[in-house]
C-alpha cells in the first residue's frame, strides 16, 4: 500500500470525544499526525465573562464530564483570589475530598476506556462499575452524577450528609480489593504488556518542551505535582506521595495512574478522618451580598458593596485528573468576571501527539491515545 | 442410537405425504406424484430445510448463550429483557436490522459489495451439510468430509477481501488485508493440528474419527493438536485475541464498516456460523463426538436423540470457553499475530503431527490424559 491519510474522527471509537486524528500511514506504519481539536468549542470562556461568578460554576461542570469537580474547584480558586475571600477551613477539606474522589472517578473512567481500547471487554465493566460507587457517593452530598455545582465562592454548598463519612471507607476499601484485581487482569496478562511496553514513548525532555503535565509527565520520571509544588486547598497538611514511574511508555502511565488512585485512597482516608472530628462552617461569612445570592433582590446596600468592592486578579493552578489546569480570572469590579482564561492539560498533551505516535503502528493508536486520558470537552471549552 | 437417520426421516416423510396424495388424487397426476425421482428430490429438500434451520436456530442460541455468558463475565446479567431471559432478544435485533435499509456508498462496486456478504454466510452454512451432528444425522458418508468442511471453511478470507475492497473505505480495506493475511497465516497450523487426527485415526471422514474415539478421547494423546487446534480456530473465528480485522478501537468496523441492515447481519450470522462450525469440529476432533466414554452407564446414552444432546452440550462448553478467552484477554496486534502464527505455532503443529506419528507407531498406550476403555 502506498501512502495514505486517514482521518481518525471525528467520528471514530478512538477518539473517546469530538476530535480528529488526522494520520499519515505507509501501510500500518504512522509517518505523521496531525491532531485537530475544535468540534466541540462552546465558548465558556467568554460566556464566563456575562455570568455571576457563581453562576460560571455550572459552566465548569461542563468543561470536563469526568472531572467536573477539579474544574470547579480551579475556577473557584481563581475567583475567590480575585474577590478575596478565604474559605474556612472546613470547606477546605470537603474540596480535597471532592478532587480527589473525582480523580478516583476519573481514572477509573480512564480506565475502563483505556482496557477498551485494547479489546479487553470485562475490565471495561468493572471499570464503569466501580466509577458507579463514587458517582454515587457524589450524588449523595451533591445531588448530581456528574455536573455537581457543588463548590461557591467561599466555600461549598452544603454539608456532607449524616453517614457519608462511613458509606465512603466502604467504598474504599471495596476499592481498594479492586486495584489488585485491575492489576492481575491488566498486568498479569501477557498479551497486555506486550501491547503496552515501550509504546508510545515520551521522555522526560520532550514532554516539558510540549508542555505534557500530569499522569504523563510523572510517568517519564519526572516528580511533578500541583498538590505538593504548589499546594492549594488543604493538600498541605495531607501526607501523601507523588506516584513516579521512570518507563515514559503507555505501562508506565497506567501504573502512574493506578498508584495514583491508591494515592487517592489514602489522602481521602486521611479527609475523611478530619471531617468527622472537626464540624464547622462550609461557607466564609461575611461574604458580598451579591455573591450569596445572585438572584436576589438587590439593595442600595447591595450596589453601594458591589462599587466599593476591591478589584483583583486571581490565578490558580490545580492538579486536575488529567493534568495542570490553569484559571486566570480578572474581577474588575460588578458581578461578574471581567475575564476567564483557563489552560487546559489534555490540550497540551494532545498537541504533542506527533511526538509520541509517529513511528509506531496504527494498531497502537488506541492504547497509546487511551493512557493519554482524553477528555474533549476541556480541550475546546 | 436407533437405526433412523435424518434423511431416511425425512424421504419416509415425503414418501408417505406424496403417496398418500397420489392415491387421493389418482390418474396421471397420481402416477407423477408418485415417481420416485421426485420424492428422493423432495426428500433431499427437506432433509437441506431441516438442517438450514437447525443450523441457524443453534446460531442464534449460540449468540444468545454468548452474551448471557458474557454478561455474567462482566458482572451484569446479559439480554434479560424480550422474551424469558432475553432468549427473544437476537429475534428481535434480526428483525431490526432486516427493516433497516441497506446503503451502499456511492463509489463502492456493486457486484463485489453484495456478493461478498452473501457468498461468506452461504459458504458458512454450507458446512453444515457434511458435518455429522450424531450417527444418523448427515446424508451420506463421503470418504473425505472433513477435508471438505475445511475446505468450505477456508473460502472466507475471499469474500471477506472481495467486499473489503469493494467497499471502497480505507478502514474497509485495512481490515480486509489483516483479515486475509491472518487467516491465510492460520489456516497452516489449523490444517496441520488436522493431520495429526488423521494420522491417528487413518480417516478423513468426521464419522468414522468420532467412532476411531470410542476408547479414548483425542485430546488427550494429541493435546498439543489440540492447543494449535483451538488457538488456530480462534484466529480463523476472529474472535477476541485475534478479531484484529474489526479492532473497533482503530478500524472501526474492520472490513464490514460500509455495511448496515441486512448485509451486516449477514456478516454477524455467518461469523456466529463458524464460531459453531470451530466449535463442532473441535468436539468431533478432540472429544468424541456424540459418543460418551464406554464407562459411562447406558442409560445416559440409550434413549432417543441422546446422542444429538450430548454433542449440543459438548459443543456449547467448548463455545463457552471461547467466550470465556473473550470475557478475559485483549487483543494482540497484527505483527505479533502473524509472528505467533508463523514461527510458534507452524513449529508446534508439526511437533504434534510428530507425535501423532510417534503415538501409531507405538499403538498408543494411553498416556496421561487418556480416558480408558473399560467396557471394551
Amino acid at each position: 500500500m502506498s501512502e495514505m491519510w486517514i482521518n481518525m474522527g471525528p467520528q471514530h471509537p478512538m477518539t473517546h470525544g469530538l476530535w480528529n486524528l488526522r494520520v499519515r500511514l505507509d501501510g500500518e506504519l504512522i509517518l505523521d499526525v496531525d491532531p485537530e481539536m475544535g468540534y466541540l468549542h462552546r465558548g465558556i470562556e467568554k460566556i464566563s465573562e456575562d455570568r455571576h461568578y457563581n453562576e460560571v460554576i455550572t459552566l465548569m461542570d461542563r468543561c470536563c464530564y469526568v472531572a467536573g469537580m477539579a474544574w470547579e474547584h480551579l475556577y473557584i480558586l481563581g475567583a475567590e483570589r480575585a474577590l478575596h475571600v478565604t474559605p474556612p477551613e472546613r470547606a477546605e477539606y470537603l474540596r480535597v475530598l471532592c478532587d480527589e474522589f473525582q480523580r478516583l472517578g476519573s481514572h477509573l473512567m480512564w480506565y475502563a476506556a483505556f482496557v477498551q481500547d485494547l479489546g479487553l471487554m470485562s475490565p471495561f465493566l468493572y471499570g464503569m462499575r466501580d466509577r458507579d460507587l463514587v458517582l454515587d457517593l457524589f450524588q449523595s452530598y451533591t445531588g448530581a452524577r456528574m455536573t455537581y455545582e457543588y463548590m461557591r465562592v467561599g466555600g461549598v454548598r452544603n454539608d456532607l450528609p449524616p453517614g457519608f463519612t462511613q458509606q465512603a471507607r466502604k467504598v474504599l476499601d471495596w476499592l481498594t480489593d479492586r486495584f489488585r484485581e485491575y492489576d492481575q487482569l491488566c498486568l498479569g496478562s501477557t498479551i497486555f504488556r506486550k501491547r503496552c511496553d515501550g509504546l508510545g514513548v515520551l521522555k522526560g525532555p520532550d514532554a516539558v518542551r510540549n508542555g505534557v503535565t500530569g499522569p504523563m509527565l510523572r510517568a517519564a520520571g519526572v516528580k511533578r505535582d500541583l498538590r505538593k509544588d504548589r499546594p492549594y486547598a488543604a493538600y498541605d497538611r495531607l501526607e501523601f506521595d507523588v506516584a513516579l514511574a521512570d518507563g515514559a511508555d503507555v505501562t508506565a502511565r497506567y501504573l502512574v495512574r493506578m498508584e495514583e488512585m491508591r494515592q487517592s485512597v489514602r489522602l481521602l482516608r486521611q479527609v475523611l478522618d478530619w471531617l468527622d472530628g472537626h464540624p464547622g462552617p462550609v461557607v466564609a461569612d461575611r461574604l458580598p451580598r451579591w455573591l450569596g445570592a445572585p438572584y436576589a433582590p438587590v439593595g442600595a446596600e447591595g450596589y453601594l458593596l458591589k462599587r466599593q468592592y476591591p478589584k483583583g486578579v486571581g490565578f490558580a493552578a490545580v492538579e486536575e485528573p488529567h493534568g495542570e489546569a490553569l484559571a486566570y480570572v480578572v474581577n474588575e469590579g460588578g458581578e461578574h468576571p471581567y475575564r476567564v482564561k483557563f489552560r487546559s492539560p489534555v490540550f497540551a498533551n494532545l498537541s504533542a501527539a506527533r511526538t509520541y505516535l509517529v513511528g509506531y503502528h496504527v494498531a497502537d493508536i488506541p492504547p497509546i491515545m487511551g493512557s493519554v486520558d482524553v477528555c474533549v470537552g476541556e480541550v475546546d471549552r | 442410537m436407533s437405526s433412523a437417520t435424518l434423511y431416511s426421516v425425512s424421504f419416509a416423510l415425503v414418501h408417505d405425504v406424496l403417496f398418500a396424495l397420489g392415491r387421493a388424487v389418482g390418474g396421471p397426476v397420481g402416477a407423477a406424484l408418485r415417481n420416485s425421482g421426485l420424492i428422493t428430490g423432495l426428500a433431499l429438500l427437506v432433509f437441506a430445510g431441516i438442517l438450514l434451520i437447525a443450523s441457524l436456530l443453534n446460531t442464534i442460541v449460540l449468540i444468545w448463550y454468548e452474551r448471557k455468558l458474557l454478561g455474567r463475565f462482566m458482572d451484569r446479567r446479559g439480554a434479560m429483557h424480550v422474551g424469558y431471559a432475553g432468549l427473544l432478544q437476537n429475534f428481535a435485533d434480526g428483525l431490526k436490522l432486516f427493516r433497516k435499509n441497506t446503503v451502499r456508498p456511492r463509489e463502492a462496486d456493486g457486484l463485489g459489495f453484495y456478493f461478498g456478504p452473501t457468498a461468506y454466510v452461504v459458504t458458512s452454512i454450507v458446512i453444515f451439510g457434511v458435518l455429522p451432528i450424531s450417527s444418523g444425522w448427515n446424508a451420506g458418508a463421503l470418504p473425505l468430509t472433513l477435508l471438505l468442511a475445511l475446505t468450505i471453511f477456508s473460502f472466507a478470507p475471499l469474500f471477506i477481501f472481495v467486499s473489503a475492497w469493494s467497499s471502497n473505505n480505507k478502514y474497509s480495506l485495512m481490515g480486509g488485508l489483516r483479515s486475509a493475511a491472518q487467516m491465510i497465516a492460520y489456516e497452516v497450523p489449523l490444517l496441520l493440528a488436522v493431520v495429526a487426527v488423521v494420522v491417528v485415526a487413518g480417516s478423513f471422514d468426521l464419522t468414522t474419527i468420532v467412532y476411531e474415539q470410542q476408547n479414548y478421547w483425542f485430546w488427550g494423546p494429541l493435546v498439543v493438536a489440540l492447543i494449535v487446534f483451538v488457538a488456530a480456530m480462534l484466529a480463523e473465528m476472529e474472535r477476541i485475541p485475534f478479531d484484529l480485522p474489526e479492532a473497533e478501537a482503530e478500524l472501526v468496523e474492520g472490513w464490514n464498516t460500509e455495511y448496515g441492515g441486512m448485509l451486516f447481519a449477514f456478516f454477524m450470522l455467518a461469523d456466529y456460523l463458524r464460531a459453531l462450525v470451530g466449535s463442532i469440529l473441535v468436539v468431533l476432533l478432540f472429544l468424541g463426538g456424540w459418543t460418551l466414554p464406554t464407562w459411562v452407564p447406558s442409560a445416559a446414552t440409550s434413549f432417543p436423540l441422546a446422542g444429538i444432546l450430548w454433542f449440543m452440550v459438548k459443543t456449547y462448553i467448548v463455545f463457552g470457553l471461547f467466550v470465556w478467552v473473550r470475557a478475559s484477554l485483549p487483543r494482540v496486534r497484527t505483527d505479533q499475530l502473524l509472528r505467533v502464527g508463523w514461527n510458534r505455532m507452524i513449529p508446534l503443529a508439526l511437533l504434534s503431527v510428530f507425535l501423532a506419528a510417534a503415538l501409531v507407531t507405538v499403538r498408543c498406550v494411553p498416556v496421561f490424559g487418556c480416558v480408558p476403555s473399560l467396557g471394551g
